[in-house]
């Protein structure tokens, strides 16, 4: 038995997952950084290596099911800090028996992993919810030949969810905006959703100081929504906790109408 | 500017907070127009103060009305300020609130200015200024007042997702009394279109499940004769496109609690509109007493809202649980079960279906078993191809163990541990002893010290 350690990505877990069948079965997967050395066991750096992740990647794929994959893959977004051993779990499990992993849920190990999904999903959806975009003033302002009819402006949103779900709600927000290019940075992590004309990227690593300009009228329509937001309420029915219930306070510091200014 | 607009609509949101709807749901297009889509399952962006959630912008167009309903705060007689917006004013607000992701869309509903038919095609130019010169492709949910001819009903039916015309009050009897100026013809007429219309562009859905599997767009389904039939504008085929007409379908609205209807008066009328007009949905609101009137209930009451919630959970019943109101109520039972959900009130009185071996009911029964929803039933029955449910592993599925417990057989094991009889099982799922309830928390859930409890059972006489 091992501790296994590496960078931090999907393929990073793949490989890992690769070592524990051919090298030595793992005890601990943990990224680097954050890794508390044990007593118990040794570790080791596996150094992340596409071949040998593809060939995991294949396999669930081959052996399991796709949505076995999609599983792995979304639980390998959360902010679990047991979520690599929790997926190699049900990956060992799902290897030695397909239907289990798809069919029994009272197995602790397709138990735990359908709760990391879910959280997931239920922050992506959340996030479709609480983003709260501002209209900041492009560079492009000086060009003349931007047709967007925006002249030049975009929009801004800044995020903090606890999964790294950002890549999950790209689809949905660059559809809708095809014709408005925004950016949307989840502050924690320090990566940004970039999007323009029905395209998205990912982009790490953005400088500190990005200092987005707000358009003139930003502060008057932020203002109209509290407005409405306030009057919106019927007062005979206030019910605090069920407000809570639905928009947790943790993202409230986003939301033009809890946090005012 | 700013001033204006902001005082505009302080008063028009202020005037429409009293409809219930605001879902976004039942319409899945992506961008066709310059701006927006809409989501299937539809999405919430806020939650007020009173925890309603906030999905569309909810603004009246006008609330300088003609009517004089009882009930209503824009009533002609209620000193109140009014207002009404341009139709380009709201087409750029909707636009401006949806660029930053505070709304889904826009639900235009509006007093009766001049006349039925006046306010309606301002509403109508204001939609189609928003849909086709600012290009949004969001979602719309519009109002149609009672009265309003069947062609512009039409026009805003092609440019609007979801349609809704009020029903107001649960029988033709109090619609009389507190909306006299409302005839139920004009309510009907409309609703008999659309559903008609959504036919034509085989478009109609139903509510919830509760039509499964069933083909509701096929011409036999017409339950009424096509003769003077209004909704017959549209040559099937032709000029209507599939879906292209109000694509999520149409609800209505009524009120709880302003006359004196019991419970099964205003759940027979919901499933009637289930079953005639195939609605999505039947929104219920809490009367709340905002005007000074003879015939209403006194400005200091309550509003019902408990009530309200029961009432929500057996048109759930009905929509998703293949449950109808002849089971849930009628003969001596009017009203439901303050206390108990309707499902634990209709399986208490109905033990001799139970308990149910969860291993061998089928889907519909699991549904039948208080505690257990849609999800849980689903969850069961994928568990149970590969392997038993255990007593255990309930919780695991979702199912709500301390309703459920007391309904069901696992393996053949009951683990109800309480005597099989409605009174003992309604009393521990209470947890009462002696007819008191025994709360560890008072109702402003703090938990008590025992002190404090002893005191109250001591105050009840049960110690």
């Amino acid at each position: 038995m091992i501790d296994y350690l590496y960078d931090g990505t999907f393929e990073g877990v793949l490989t890992c997952v690769y070592h524990h069948y051919y090298t030595e079965e793992a005890a601990g997967i943990s990224v680097k950084g954050e890794y508390q050395p044990s007593l118990l066991h040794d570790c080791m750096y596996v150094e992340t290596d596409g071949a040998k992740a593809s060939r995991v990647y294949e396999a669930i794929e081959k052996k399991i099911n796709s949505y076995a994959l999609k599983t792995v893959y979304r639980a390998y977004l959360s902010n679990d800090p047991h979520k690599e051993m929790k997926i190699l779990r049900y990956l060992v499990l799902g290897f030695r028996n397909p239907y289990a992993a798809g069919h029994n849920r009272s197995d602790p190990a397709v138990f735990d992993m359908e709760t990391l999904v879910k959280k997931v999903g239920f922050e992506k959806e959340r996030m479709l919810e609480f983003v709260r975009f501002e209209a900041i003033k492009g560079d492009r302002a000086d060009e003349g030949d931007d047709n967007d009819g925006g002249a030049g402006e975009m929009l801004y949103a800044e995020v903090e969810p606890d999964n790294d779900v950002l890549e999950l709600i790209g689809d949905h927000f660059s559809d809708r905006f095809k014709n408005n290019p925004f950016i949307i940075r989840d502050l924690g992590r320090n990566k940004a959703l970039i999007a323009y004309e029905g395209h998205w990227y990912i982009s790490e690593g953005l400088p500190e100081n990005l200092n987005p300009v707000r358009t003139e009228d930003e502060i008057s329509y932020q203002r109209l929504w509290q407005t409405y937001f306030d009057h919106i309420a019927i007062k005979e029915r206030v019910n605090p906790r069920c407000q809570r219930n639905f928009m947790p306070a943790r993202y409230w510091k986003h939301l033009t109408e809890m946090n005012r200014k | 500017m700013e001033e204006v607009l902001m005082q505009k609509l302080q008063i028009l949101a202020d005037s429409a907070k009293y409809d219930v709807s605001c879902s976004s749901s039942g319409a899945d297009r992506n961008n066709k127009g310059r701006m927006g889509n809409a989501h299937a399952a539809g999405i919430c962006h806020s939650w007020g103060a009173d925890g309603r959630c906030i999905s569309l912008l909810k603004v009246l167009f006008t609330n300088k009305c003609e009517y004089n309903c009882e009930y209503c705060v824009n009533r002609r007689s209620n000193d109140f300020p009014r207002a009404s917006f341009e139709p380009d004013e709201l087409a750029r607000l909707t636009i401006e609130f949806y660029k930053r992701n505070y709304i889904e869309g826009l639900f235009l509903s509006s007093a009766v200015e001049v006349s039925p038919d006046y306010t309606a095609e301002r509403i109508l130019k204001c939609l189609k200024l928003l849909r086709y010169k600012y290009g949004f492709a969001g979602y719309i949910h519009a109002k149609i007042i009672p009265g309003v001819s069947p062609e512009i009903i039409h026009q805003t039916g092609l440019v609007a997702d979801r349609l809704s015309v009020n029903i107001e009050m649960p029988t033709s009897k109090s619609l009389a009394a507190f909306a006299p100026q409302k005839k139920p013809k004009q309510i009907f007429a409309p609703m008999k279109q659309i559903t008609n219309t959504l036919i034509e562009t085989r478009a109609l859905k139903g509510p919830g499940t509760m039509f499964k599997g069933e083909k509701l767009n096929s011409m036999d389904k017409l339950v009424w004769p096509a003769k003077g039939n209004p909704g017959a504008l549209v040559d099937p085929g032709s000029t209507a496109r599939k879906g292209s007409f109000a694509a999520a379908g149409q609800t209505t609205q009524m009120i709880v609690g302003a006359g004196d209807e019991t419970d099964f008066s205003i759940l027979t009328t919901s499933e009637n509109l289930y079953r005639t007009f195939k609605m999505k949905r039947v929104y219920y609101s809490a009367y709340i007493p905002i005007v000074d009137s003879p015939i209403l209930p006194d400005r200091n009451t309550a509003p019902p809202l408990a009530r309200e919630h029961r009432i929500y959970q057996a048109d759930w019943l009905l929509r998703f649980y293949g449950f109808n109101v002849g089971e849930l109520l009628g003969g001596k039972n009017q009203n439901l079960d303050p206390d108990v959900d309707p499902k634990v009130m209709w399986a208490l009185r109905n033990l001799d279906n139970f308990p149910i071996e969860i291993n061998r009911a089928t889907y519909e029964e699991l549904m039948r078993i208080p505690g257990i929803g849609h999800i849980s039933a689903k969850r069961i029955i994928r568990q149970r191809i590969f392997r038993a449910v255990k007593f255990e592993d309930l919780q695991k599925m979702g199912v709500v163990v301390k309703r459920a417990r007391y309904f069901v057989l696992c393996c053949g094991r009951y683990n109800g541990n309480k005597r099989f009889e409605p009174e003992t099982i309604r009393n521990s799922m209470l947890q009462m002893e002696n007819g008191l309830q025994l709360s560890l928390f008072d109702n402003k859930w703090m938990r008590l010290e025992e002190g404090e409890r002893l005191e109250k059972l001591a105050t009840s006489g049960v110690i």
